[in-house]
């Protein structure tokens, strides 16, 4: 199977500054790819490579195995990509329906469609498990779990194959949380996207996870599917640095 | 599952505590309340509310300032600021004027110079969108500017600041030649025989359109975007810089009618044209429920705020027991108690 997106020895450099050197690994779409790292280990500039907002100093991102080189975040939406960033873009003083559809509205004439709009809404976020019984409310109302529901759909709706969720779970309550991990099976379940899960929490990735990427100090440390992978070793891998020499010991022989 | 994750239901009465004009609703039938009793204490009930010239006095000032209050409630809407909105009046009024004299007819006369005043608000919104400026200063320093504009204009060319073109305007209708389409147009109040001035029409005519784009188009739906969070609506691809822009040439457009109105009425563009009127247009806005932080407001709310400053305003007049200066001082409660109710409003939306 080609891969959704594949990077290919790709390393980003501000300067003198290595944000990430010679990182490669591959998505697969109805897999979940969790992307693991600590604070610091380029998670960020890695997000920003593959939406549009950077472009690579070195290597190619291939996607759907062609090579592709995003010069906005606009080419990169249009391509496919859909990332849904930890302060998720939304109005909350504005109704759910209108979040959905803020920038891309369906009109009728010169006017909105309410009612196909709040329609659309209902049935994008029932997919997903949110059954919104009121899409004209404002969003304050929401818990932060179904906004990040939200943020989801309408990134799916709109046409994103690959879907980039960035910590989508860590400014979140312990209910929440699960309630985002549903969410995200759910959006697996849907077979035809394919998901970078970017987190540091070893047990949320430990519970999706197909594949795993350990990053630290701008390298991956470590990649393969879920066989592949010590599933203990999980939290070791994440604090990276301490235990850096045993681990390249342990996964040299693969 | 999906139940345990459902939204809880709210309310008819939950819903409309959401609504942004709530709190000016509750406004408007207090002031009403209030002037009714204090009025008919004074005995010049009938005077405010029934006699027609009452009437007049406070629908003609509540139109005034609630077409201002709708670009600045626009405005206030996008996270923007416009105090130059008084001064454009008086900008208005006298190129409207000067061309006038200049021979320039009528017609053109008024195309010229509302080019002028939204060219204007162009170049005001693109200082505040390129230097990242807050539009309190850029709008500040043409709340200056515009009026001194204006004024060095009349004194340049005719060495008068306050400049008179009865004899330029058509008279009447009735008083001997035929009107004209322009005349029917900015004056229509003398055209259909009714009391009110030119602004009450137009203010109820912007006040329809108005709501309605903020409501029901994209546009309205990117006004809100742009002011409650602007690098996620840019995220979206809502054009924020765009926007803005359109809006201070909204607010440059409407001071620009109340100046044409203004000089077409009274026959003479005053260099004290609009003094003050930026101030109550916001106090309007605010009033209505719209939020300095952007965001979140009505234009209906503006609406019904510049209705209540306009009763207050008035009111005062009709009620010799209290001292007019005591107007000064209820206005800024007034203000006060709307922005702080507003502001428990919103943050019950926000908590759920």
């Amino acid at each position: 199977m080609i891969p959704s997106i594949e990077f290919r020895g790709v390393s980003k450099f501000f300067g003198n500054i290595i944000a990430l050197k010679d990182i490669s690994f591959k998505v697969f779409k109805g897999e979940i790819s969790a992307l693991l790292g600590d604070n610091g280990a380029g998670k960020s500039t890695l997000i920003k490579l593959l939406s549009g907002v950077y472009m690579p100093s070195e290597g190619e991102i291939l996607l759907s195995g062609e090579p592709v080189n995003f010069k906005s975040p606009r080419q990169a939406v249009s391509a496919g990509i859909g990332t849904v960033y930890q302060d998720l873009a939304l109005q909350p003083l504005m109704s759910v329906t209108r979040n959905f559809f803020l920038g891309r509205e369906i009109t009728k004439g010169l006017f909105l469609n309410m009612p196909l709009m709040n329609t659309i809404t209902k049935k994008e976020m029932a997919k997903l498990g949110i059954d919104v019984a009121d899409p004209t409310q404002p969003i304050g109302t929401m818990s932060g779990g179904q906004r990040q529901t939200l943020a989801i759909a309408r990134a799916i709706y709109f046409g994103a194959n690959v879907l980039i969720l960035d910590e989508p779970t860590s400014a979140l309550g312990q209910k929440q949380q699960l309630e985002v991990l549903r969410t995200i099976k759910k959006v697996k379940e849907l077979g035809d996207i394919a998901i970078i899960f970017i987190t540091h929490n070893d047990l949320h990735a430990k519970l999706l996870g197909d594949r795993f990427a350990f990053l630290n100090r701008g390298k991956v440390l470590a990649e393969g599917s879920r066989d592949e992978i010590d599933m203990n070793n999980l939290r070791p891998l994440m604090a990276g640095g301490a235990e850096l020499e045993k681990l390249e010991i342990e996964f040299s022989g693969r | 599952m999906a139940s345990d994750e459902r939204i809880r239901d709210i309310g008819l009465i939950r819903r409309s505590i959401s609504r942004p004009e709530l709190g000016s609703v509750f406004g408007l039938i207090i002031i009403v309340i209030t002037f009714m009793t204090l009025t008919s204490i004074s005995g010049t009930f009938g005077a405010m509310w029934l006699n027609p010239i009452g009437i007049q006095a406070w629908v003609e000032l509540a139109a005034f300032v609630g077409i201002l209050a709708i670009g600045a409630s626009l405005l206030m809407i996008a996270g923007e600021f416009d105090l130059s909105m008084g001064a454009n009046i008086a900008l208005a009024g006298h190129s409207f004027a000067i061309f006038l004299l200049f021979g320039v007819p009528i017609e053109l006369a008024i195309i010229l110079t509302f080019l002028e005043l939204a060219f204007l608000g162009f170049i005001i919104g693109v200082i505040v969108v390129r230097t990242g400026l807050p539009s309190f200063i850029v709008t500040l320093a043409f709340w200056f500017a515009s009026r001194g504009f204006a004024v060095f204009l009349s004194q340049t060319f005719f060495n008068q600041s306050r400049l008179s073109v009865k004899a330029n305007l058509k008279p009447p209708p009735g008083g001997g030649e035929d009107p004209t389409l322009i005349d029917n147009i900015f004056a229509f109040d003398k055209a259909f025989g009714v009391p009110f001035d030119a602004e009450v029409y137009y203010f109820i005519i912007l006040v329809f359109i108005v709501a309605f784009i903020t409501n029901r188009t994209p546009y309205g739906n990117w006004i809100y975007a742009s002011g409650g969070d602007p690098v996620a609506a840019r995220a979206v691809g809502v054009p924020v810089a765009r926007v803005k822009i359109s809006l201070f040439m909204i607010s440059t457009s409407l001071a620009c009618l109340l100046g044409i109105l203004t000089v077409m009425t009274s026959g003479a563009s005053d260099p004290k044209a609009g003094d003050f009127r930026e101030l109550h247009a916001i106090a309007a806005a605010v009033i209505g429920g719209c939020a300095l932080t952007g965001g979140y407001g009505s234009v209906v709310g503006a609406v019904l705020g510049a209705l209540i400053f306009a009763i207050a305003s008035r009111g005062i007049n009709f009620v010799p027991f209290i001292d007019n200066n005591l107007f000064r001082v209820m206005l800024g409660m007034l203000i006060l108690g709307s922005a702080l109710l507003n502001q428990f409003l919103r943050d019950r939306i926000v908590k759920g």
